[in-house]
């Protein structure tokens, strides 16, 4: 499925006169509606970069990334965010003082955010609504028995299934998963997977960062590789696997049979 | 009845200084911003009041403006005086961070000091304005010092309920989101300078009102009365009090406020007696105020009391 | 058209401003080096300028000794005074982080002016020195005391470079300002190089404070509003630099006394507010370029 939703157009960005992104052209790869898009690379290969310069934490030097036609280049992160764009962190975030279902519920747009709004009971009504869904989200992501819970009991892997659920309470348009598997014990894993797939069946477009191969292949449309801040290979999986300079820039890391 | 006397003036200026501690609280523990600039608002209500209750100016008068209008005018200009220095101040600060933003609301304060010192145009410069219009009491058959206490109690117990209805809305979950962890705030979409200019605007206005009732009650407006010390008293009755809760800090101003007004009717035999015990006040808040800041117990005390 | 007798007065006030652009320099030196190396605005370091002031009167005028030894007790006095609130206070909450460090100031603030303020007691105390004496170029005077401000800030600036650049604790002090970990892992030992960092700039706030008691007037309230000008000194040099302390205190101090040329005497401080609002608005790393962390 080719077609640009997200289009990442010849993006550079440079930290202190060295270039992390783009190389000469700058880098180049998009990805179509409703399609699930791997990212993957050896270390420093630029990959949380890219997911930065994506959700507008960065700026790209030059270049741009175009999102349904919106190009994102002046938008700040919340106003991207608020165009559909989700995205998880290589640590999970949370809100130390919410509980795990505030967390939750804190991710969708609420009308009660206003401040005359919150003086009146209007907020009520959504609130309810909302915790319902909170509900729903939470049990997808398996953690709907610790919704009073303080987050500070979950381990990391529930924490990063938990920022999972706060972004999917505001069905985002893109999620961007930053390494969603580090540090996730297999069992917990395997409903990740199901989560993604579930997902990816649902027509969300996906991108995920991962270093474990073996997960990310197995629910992959495509896969791009980074080495360097530069584009070394575009393909599916079963090409990716076999490709050699791949093979060869991973040399020693977990590539599965 | 000399007791009598300390309590009201106790409930009286405590509610007023709470009315601040409040607000601070909303800005600072829930909204995680730092203001070291809170007396300037309380002083442009104060002042505004004194300004649009007073007569015009005749005969030795320095001041420019005086438009004679009722008390609750005065009143309800107070807030509005608060609320635009809050968005002058506000606006181009508020994507400051932490520091930063104490200082520049620091500086900002002391700005408006050096001007309400030095404009003899604006409020007389140091003389001040004395004779603030009073509203008029005496139907209610009671001493003025309770009837202000009560009004006093009154306005912050409003203030609590109002700072209390906005945090226990999504509007609070949303505030302790943005403190917390701003980039994840972010990537929900939650737009974080407007959030914080609201709540900068919304905590000012009750200051204003505050600023108000104080030049009623002390019938004087002047530069002095509005320096950082009313700051600073005020985050130290914040911290005193646990910072977090609102509950906290009415009981924070209140012990805080208590302690200053015991000293000042003490019967010290001599004025160097009365100094010493002064600096003794400082030196012991100053030294709570640290204490407070590193062991945090009430916010440990309140961990311990959360189900797991 | 400038006349000589504008020329002079304007000369004469620049005079002025490039001594209290010195002072500013001796009291900022000490902020900005804490700012650098600790991390935090020391809201306090200005009451310290008080406890050397007050330390060298009673020292000079209550026992009576000559003001150098005065002034010798009471910068050592001072010092030690500093490392001991950097190490029993300010050292067990650094894991705060720098907001609440710099709220924990005015704590230390309170106490310490409590503690002045209980000593020392209301009305104004001079040193017991010689008068000063003046002298005349070109139409400009300008007192000893005044030369020796100058003189000891210039001193100052070049000490701290050498002492920054040529000795062994002066190149750890500069390693753990610039990257405290990395200072660590690198054997740097950072609780000596903390407590050098704040005997020294404890040490320099008592020497500002020394030389404020030498052209000043002392009351126990004159340390409080020294914190705001050392504020605009320090953020108009762009928070943690040290060299740009140099200028930004000769522009604040310059910019202060020239202004009385143009507006009301009263408004003096507010130039240096005013400074802090517009560097912060504008260009928050300052004159220094860098965006501090």
């Amino acid at each position: 499925m080719t077609g640009d939703f997200l289009a990442v157009d010849r993006i550079t960005r440079s930290f202190g006169g060295l270039k992390a992104v783009g190389g000469d052209a700058g880098l180049s790869f998009s990805i179509g509606k409703g399609a699930f898009l791997g990212l993957i690379g050896p270390n420093g290969a630029g990959k949380s970069t890219v997911f930065n310069l994506i959700c507008g934490v960065l700026k790209p030097n030059s270049g741009q990334v175009i999102l349904d036609g919106t190009v994102l280049s002046d938008l700040t992160v919340s106003e991207i965010a608020a165009r559909g764009l989700g995205r998880t962190f290589q640590t999970p975030r949370a809100f130390p003082s919410l509980s795990v279902l505030e967390n939750v519920l804190v991710g969708a747009d609420n009308e009660g955010e206003h401040v005359l709004a919150a003086l009146s009971r209007r907020w009520r009504a959504r609130d309810a609504e909302l915790t319902e869904k909170a509900f729903d989200v939470l049990a997808r992501v398996g953690l709907a028995d610790r919704a009073a819970d303080s987050v500070s009991n979950l381990s990391g892997g529930e924490l990063r299934m938990l920022e999972v659920a706060r972004q999917l309470i505001r069905d985002p348009r893109i999620l961007l998963l930053d390494e969603p598997t580090a540090g996730v014990d297999p069992n917990l894993q395997r409903k990740l997977s199901a989560l993604l797939a579930g997902l990816h069946r649902d027509g969300t477009t996906m991108i995920v960062v991962e270093h474990n191969l073996h997960f990310l292949l197995e629910i992959a449309d495509r896969v791009v590789v980074l080495q360097s801040g530069e584009l070394l290979a575009e393909g599916s999986p079963g090409e990716i696997k076999s490709d050699a300079r791949v093979i060869s820039a991973y040399l020693g890391a977990n590539h599965a049979a | 009845m000399i007791w009598a006397q300390l309590l009201t003036t106790v409930v009286m200026f405590g509610s007023v200084y709470a009315v601040l501690t409040l607000a601070l609280n909303l800005q600072y523990a829930r909204g995680g911003m730092i203001n070291f600039g809170m007396v300037a608002y309380f002083a442009a209500g104060a002042y505004a009041y004194a300004i649009v209750t007073q007569a015009p100016p005749e005969g030795l008068d320095q001041y420019l403006f005086g438009f004679a209008a009722p008390w609750w005018a005065g009143f309800l200009a107070a807030g509005l005086a608060s609320l635009a220095f809050a968005v002058l101040t506000g606006w181009p600060t508020l994507r400051l961070r932490g520091e930063y933003l104490a200082l520049t609301t620091f500086a900002f304060a002391e700005v408006f000091h050096s001007v309400l010192l030095n404009e003899r145009r604006i409020g007389n410069g140091s003389v001040g304005l004395s004779n603030v219009e009073r509203p008029d009491v005496a139907w209610t058959g009671l001493d003025d010092t309770i009837v202000y206490a009560v009004a006093a109690l009154t306005m912050m117990l409003a203030t609590a309920y109002v700072f209390n209805r906005i945090l226990a809305s999504p509007y609070g979950r949303v505030l302790d989101a943005i403190r917390e962890d701003e980039l994840a705030a972010q990537t929900v979409g939650k737009k974080i300078t407007r959030i914080r200019f609201e709540v900068f605007l919304i905590s000012a206005i009750p200051v204003g009102f505050a600023g108000a009732l104080y030049a009623m009650i002390t019938t004087l407006v002047s530069p002095t009365l509005y320096t950082a010390e009313v700051t600073f008293t005020v985050w130290i009755a914040l911290v005193l009090g646990g910072e977090r809760t609102i509950v906290g800090a009415v009981l924070g101003t209140m012990a805080l406020i208590f302690i200053q007004e015991s000293l000042r009717v003490y019967p010290f035999e001599t004025v160097r007696a009365a100094q010493i015990a002064a600096s003794a006040e400082e030196i012991l808040t100053g030294a709570i105020f640290i204490v407070m800041l590193r062991w945090q117990p009430f916010e440990k005390l309140m961990k311990k009391g959360r189900p797991s | 058209m400038a006349s000589g007798g504008t020329m002079t007065l304007f000369a004469q006030f620049l005079v002025a401003g490039v001594a209290t652009g010195c002072f500013l320099i001796l009291a900022t030196i000490g902020f900005s080096l804490t700012r650098r190396v600790e991390g935090f605005l020391n809201i306090a370091h200005a009451q310290l300028i008080g406890v050397s002031a007050f330390t060298t009167w009673a020292v000079n005028v209550l026992l009576g000794w000559h003001i150098l030894a005065a002034a010798a007790i009471g910068i050592v006095f001072t010092a030690l005074v500093g490392l001991a609130i950097g190490r029993l206070v300010y050292e067990p909450i650094r894991h705060h982080g720098p907001a609440v460090m710099l709220i924990s100031s005015v704590g230390v603030t309170y106490v310490i002016g409590g503690i002045v303020d209980a000593a020392v007691g209301t009305g104004i105390r001079t040193f017991d020195i010689p008068l000063a004496t003046s002298y005349e170029f070109f139409g400009v005077r300008i007192t000893d005391y005044q030369a020796m401000v100058m003189a000891l800030a210039a001193l100052s600036g070049v000490s701290m470079a050498l002492f920054l650049n040529k000795t062994k604790i002066g190149l750890a002090v500069r390693a753990m300002a610039a990257n405290p970990e990395l200072a660590a892992s690198r054997g740097i030992d950072v609780r000596r190089t903390s407590m050098a960092t704040w005997l020294l700039a404890s040490g320099l706030a008592g020497l500002a404070g020394v030389m404020l008691g030498v052209v000043a007037t002392l009351s126990t309230d004159i340390a409080f509003r020294q914190i705001l000008q050392v504020l605009a000194v320090a953020i108009l040099a762009g928070l943690g630099s040290l060299y740009s302390v140099i200028l930004s205190g000769l522009i604040v101090g310059i910019a202060m006394d020239v202004s009385v040329l143009w507006i009301p005497a009263g408004y003096r401080p507010l130039i240096a507010f005013a400074l802090v609002i517009v560097v912060l608005l504008f260009r928050p790393e300052g004159l220094a370029g860098r965006k501090s962390s």
